[in-house]
């Protein structure tokens, strides 16, 4: 972009609109450039949609992002070409000519509002996102596949079978392994998105594995007047971890859990299986003693 | 003159006296010489002992027995018995109310009394996992009689008449609901059983299935052959493994005896019923999240309508209701329309199931006829609050009621009356609070909870609850500003006009509720930088009462910080910058001396 | 297991009838333990398995034991209902292995109700 030189554009070309790219579109646009930002996928935002946190300051990924992608979706200096890849470029710096292949997508991206309707009705798999090129097959421990497609294997039927998988999942190793939940993806024809989606919206599945003991604290309403919120202090201080940690010995994890119907027996605590009922912070502490194996 | 052997100490206090204390006295003194006794006997008149509710009253030394409420017939008999053959008379004696002997009568006992069984009519009766059981008590003659002597239509007509409302909060008649399923266009019809009993506090549901599951099953199946659907659905908590096995066992034991599957009873009519397992989400229990969860979408509510009976799972007609409310059905078919709403109030018939819980003496499940008061259920059923603490609220409704106050406790329970004073009855949750209770607490409790438990799909119920938890978490923190209150009526009603399923547009209530019955309580924390009830932690310092402390060092041992200090068996201190208010040394204190200020 | 047609549901019912209620059967006595989760948590397994050695142990071979779900007296749990034949059936709170063996030898075997443990005489009142 040497503006010295009568022959240059001043346009420039981004490929690829994650973070990066994103922020970079912006950078140029306000500086007055015109943009012209190319992503492979169906749209901007890259992997860091994907991502809860950041490192290493543990920042929301999407509150990084989400306003990035709107500045970027709404730039009048910024050409979003998604759905596209370049096919070749020519010309030396300060002016290249490119070739850019769109892909047929069907949707008027002008008018999309991006609802998800579309998505939702199509009778067509959405495979699009499995068959991703350059994706590497699921590397997956023999043992670990034959658990998973034993699982996969009970299931008959598309999406209705995420939830009662992912609880099977959980109940044979603890957590929702990502090699496994990608098997599960691959076997199903479901999109990995779909599966995290829901495995993040129930609070019964964990994407972080788990320790050997999961202890509950209870806390329902008749829980807490009766004193839950102290047994929880007591023993994340016992076990040095907060709610919904693990220990670093994989031993125990604390969670809490919104009423397990004992009410009669509040505060109650439960451990793996076990329950107990009617329970003080310094018994809920020294309980944890029988778990010591 | 031999020394008497034993001495009778007759009350000649004022209460006593004119319940004839003296009278009494006449008459022992005239049987002990019936029996030669008047010179082993001592019959001494003393002083009032205070209990004066009891009298007359008499202690008999020197085997300190204590007699009460003494008549002339009495005395005959105990004199021959104690006295002449040395046997206490058991039935004259006085039993405290805490102990139970002899044994009382299951109808003598509040608990018991006022409740009036329907839906937990089978409860602890039979074996949950027999379905022989559940037939000898009259199981599946309700179904019978829907599919062989009534027509669809008057079955539905049998429940209009009954009255019966939705027992999972909203009230919508059953009847009614039943019939705009069967009116509802659609090859293929779907009805849903939800148990997914989220809200915190209530365990009626799972409390049902374990004890009766064939009831639920019973009605579900009348249920669908009067709106003609062939589907049945139970979609269950996955915190209920116990319930849900109970389940499977007993669609397992209707199928085998042809009560489910094809051409139930030989009428032609078809009926599979599948058992879906719920992930922990308590948005879930809405109708519409129901369904997306059961198709695999992501359980986030949609707008209404249409509504479920036109377009619910897989687009089809769908019923849904809840486990108590299909418990009722058989009873109602076999007893009568006229029979159930003969129970209950002019708007709310039949039976509710309450599980009363919290600083209440028996906790536990209790079914009691609607219109019942507040009263009867904390203290007569309840048994009071435990300790000497002052009752002060009882929560209805879960995270979508409201609290009551100690002046609306006469309130007639139903479900007008409950929505009047701000709360619902909800799935029947009841959880009584004492003194101990800070309302400021319980309102950021509910806020935390709803605020974890909002899907996200409607940004008033997503942000302002977020928000309005942080301003609750700001009072207890004793960080409240002027104008909080105000703040959070504000955003009350902002995010009840603005959200789109049940869960957001109740969400405030809990703050409503609290603010309108227990301002003076949010006022303290705000102006006074204090918490009336000793519950929030930054307003509370724990201390030591010297006089009662005993030195024992139990509570030093124990405190994580280190923070007490003290000789054995010298009053200990707290020292207050280094305590964390954890409450260890009140849990373990033997002696009561430690309090909360 | 044969589908059944309503006018079976009849038989079943007075086949049931005698193990159920007393009055007809062979058996004794009959005692239900109280088996909901907060009855499990509570340790009414242990209740159950103590009953079940002692029924063993003593060949009783007229006394039926059976699972029942929740009372609805939760903050009483454990509890087991004693029926004798032609007596009102006692419920009995709060138990642990020592109540249960002594309910089992004084109320079961020998018919004296064991008042201190004993919450209650009957049942409530249905419909």
């Amino acid at each position: 972009m040497n503006q010295g030189n009568g022959q240059k554009v001043g346009a420039v070309l981004v490929v690829g609109g994650g973070v990066g790219g994103m922020q970079a579109s912006l950078d140029l646009a306000e500086a007055g450039y015109k943009v012209y930002l190319v992503e492979r996928g169906p749209s901007i935002g890259g992997v860091m949609a994907q991502l809860d946190k950041t490192f290493p300051t543990n920042d929301c990924a999407m509150c990084t992002l989400a306003p990035r992608m709107v500045d970027c979706g709404g730039h009048l200096n910024i050409e979003k070409l998604t759905y596209s890849e370049i096919e070749s470029i020519e010309g030396t710096a300060g002016n290249f000519s490119v070739r850019i292949r769109k892909k047929a997508r069907s949707v008027d991206p002008d008018k999309c509002t991006g609802c998800g309707e579309c998505v939702e009705h199509c009778l067509v798999k959405n495979i699009v996102y499995l068959d991703q090129p350059g994706r590497a097959p699921v590397q997956i421990e023999e043992s670990v596949r034959t658990k998973a497609d034993r699982i996969i294997g009970r299931y008959d039927g598309d999406r209705e079978t995420v939830v009662p998988i992912l609880q099977d999942i959980t109940d044979e190793f603890n957590w929702l392994p990502p090699d496994v939940l990608m098997r599960v993806s691959q076997e199903k024809q479901i999109p990995l998105e779909h599966i995290l989606r829901i495995a993040t919206f129930y609070k019964a599945f964990s994407l972080k594995p788990r320790g050997k003991h999961i202890v509950t604290v209870c806390m329902g309403t008749a829980c807490h007047v009766k004193g839950a919120p102290r047994i929880m202090d007591r023993l994340e201080r016992e076990l040095g971890i907060k709610t919904g940690e693990t220990t670093s010995d994989m031993r125990f994890t604390l969670e809490s859990v919104r009423c397990i119907g004992c009410c009669g027996l509040s505060p109650v605590i439960t451990i793996g299986d076990d329950l107990y009922g009617k329970v003080n912070p310094v018994e809920a502490a020294a309980i944890l003693d029988k778990y010591q194996d | 003159m031999e020394p008497y052997r034993t001495h009778v100490m007759l009350c000649a206090g004022t209460g006593c006296v004119s319940n004839g204390s003296f009278r009494i006295k006449e008459t022992l003194e005239r049987e002990l010489k019936k029996h030669n006794l008047q010179n082993e006997v001592a019959v001494v008149m003393t002083g009032c002992n205070g209990f004066c509710a009891q009298g007359p009253v008499m202690v008999v030394k020197p085997d300190d027995i204590f007699y009460q409420l003494l008549t002339d017939d009495d005395i005959t008999h105990l004199v021959e018995e104690h006295f002449l053959k040395g046997r206490p008379v058991q039935k004259l004696m006085y039993t405290p109310p805490a102990e139970e002997l002899p044994v009382p009568k299951m109808s003598d006992i509040g608990f018991f009394n006022k409740q009036r069984l329907i839906a937990l009519r089978n409860r602890g009766m039979i074996d949950p996992e027999q379905i022989d059981e559940y037939i000898a008590r009259d199981g599946y003659t309700a179904l019978a009689k829907a599919l062989n002597e009534m027509t669809p239509e008057q079955v539905i007509e049998e429940i209009k008449l009954s009255g019966l409302r939705g027992r999972g909060g909203a009230g919508f008649p059953t009847g009614r609901k039943w019939e705009l399923a069967r009116a509802a266009k659609g090859e293929t019809k779907h009805i849903v059983c939800n148990a997914d009993e989220g809200d915190p506090g209530a365990f009626m549901d799972r409390s049902i299935i374990e004890s009766d599951p064939h009831s639920v099953l019973e009605g579900m199946i009348i249920g669908a052959r009067a709106i003609g659907a062939s589907y049945g659905h139970v979609y269950i908590r996955n915190e209920y493994p116990l319930a849900r096995e109970r389940l499977i066992k007993a669609i397992k034991q209707a199928t085998d005896y042809g009560l489910l599957g094809k051409d139930i009873f030989g009428t032609g009519f078809d009926l599979d019923v599948s058992i879906h397992r719920g992930a922990g989400a308590f948005v879930c229990g809405e109708e519409t999240s129901l369904i997306a969860s059961l198709e695999g979408r992501a359980p986030e509510p949609r707008i209404r309508p249409p509504f479920p009976v036109e377009s619910g799972i897989w687009d089809a007609p769908t019923n849904i209701n809840n486990v108590e409310t299909w418990a009722n059905v058989p009873d109602i078919i076999n007893r009568g329309a006229k029979w159930f709403s003969a129970i209950g109030t002019e708007t709310s018939k039949g039976t509710k199931v309450f599980s009363v819980v919290g600083k209440v003496k028996n906790t536990g499940l209790v079914e009691v006829p609607m219109g019942i008061t507040l009263r009867e259920i904390v203290y007569d059923i309840g048994g009071g609050i435990p300790g000497d603490k002052e009752f002060k609220a009882v929560q209805t409704g879960g995270p979508s009621g409201g609290c009551i106050p100690q002046s609306l406790l006469d309130l007639p329970i139903d479900y007008e009356k409950l929505a009047e004073v701000g709360s619902i009855m909800g799935s029947g949750g009841l959880i009584v609070m004492d003194e101990d209770t800070c309302m400021v607490d319980v309102a950021r409790y509910f806020l935390e909870f709803l605020k974890d438990e909002s899907c996200g799909k409607c940004t008033a119920c997503r942000e302002g609850i977020d928000v309005m938890h942080g301003i609750l978490v700001r009072i207890c923190e004793g960080n409240g500003k002027e104008g909080d209150i105000e703040m959070l009526e504000e955003l009350s009603e902002a995010v009840k006009d603005s959200s789109l399923c049940a869960l957001g547009r109740t969400a405030p209530n809990p703050v409503i509720s609290t603010i309108r019955y227990f301002r003076d309580e949010y006022e303290a924390h705000i102006n006074d930088k204090s918490c009336p009830a000793g519950v929030c932690k930054a307003l509370i310092t724990y201390v030591i009462n010297e006089e009662k402390c005993k030195g024992c060092r139990l509570c030093a041992k124990n405190c994580p910080q280190e923070a007490i200090t003290g000789e054995v068996k010298m009053p200990h201190t707290i020292e207050q910058d280094k305590c964390i208010k954890c409450g260890v040394c009140f849990d373990v204190c033997k002696f009561d001396a430690v309090s909360v200020t | 297991m044969p589908k059944i047609k309503p006018e079976d549901l009849k038989k079943i019912r007075e086949q049931m009838s005698r193990t159920m209620s007393l009055r007809d059967g062979d058996a004794r006595a009959k005692i239900t333990v109280h088996m909901g989760t907060c009855g499990i948590a509570a340790g009414a397994r242990t209740i159950m398995s103590t009953l079940l050695a002692l029924t063993e142990e003593e060949q009783a071979k007229d006394i039926i034991l059976t699972a029942s779900g929740c009372a609805g007296l939760c903050s009483r749990e454990p509890m087991i209902t004693v029926e004798l034949k032609g007596q009102a059936p006692v419920k009995y709170v709060e138990l642990d292995e020592e109540k249960t063996k002594k309910i089992f030898s004084d109320h079961v075997l020998s018919g004296t109700v064991v008042e201190e443990y004993a919450l209650a005489m009957g049942s409530e009142r249905l419909g």
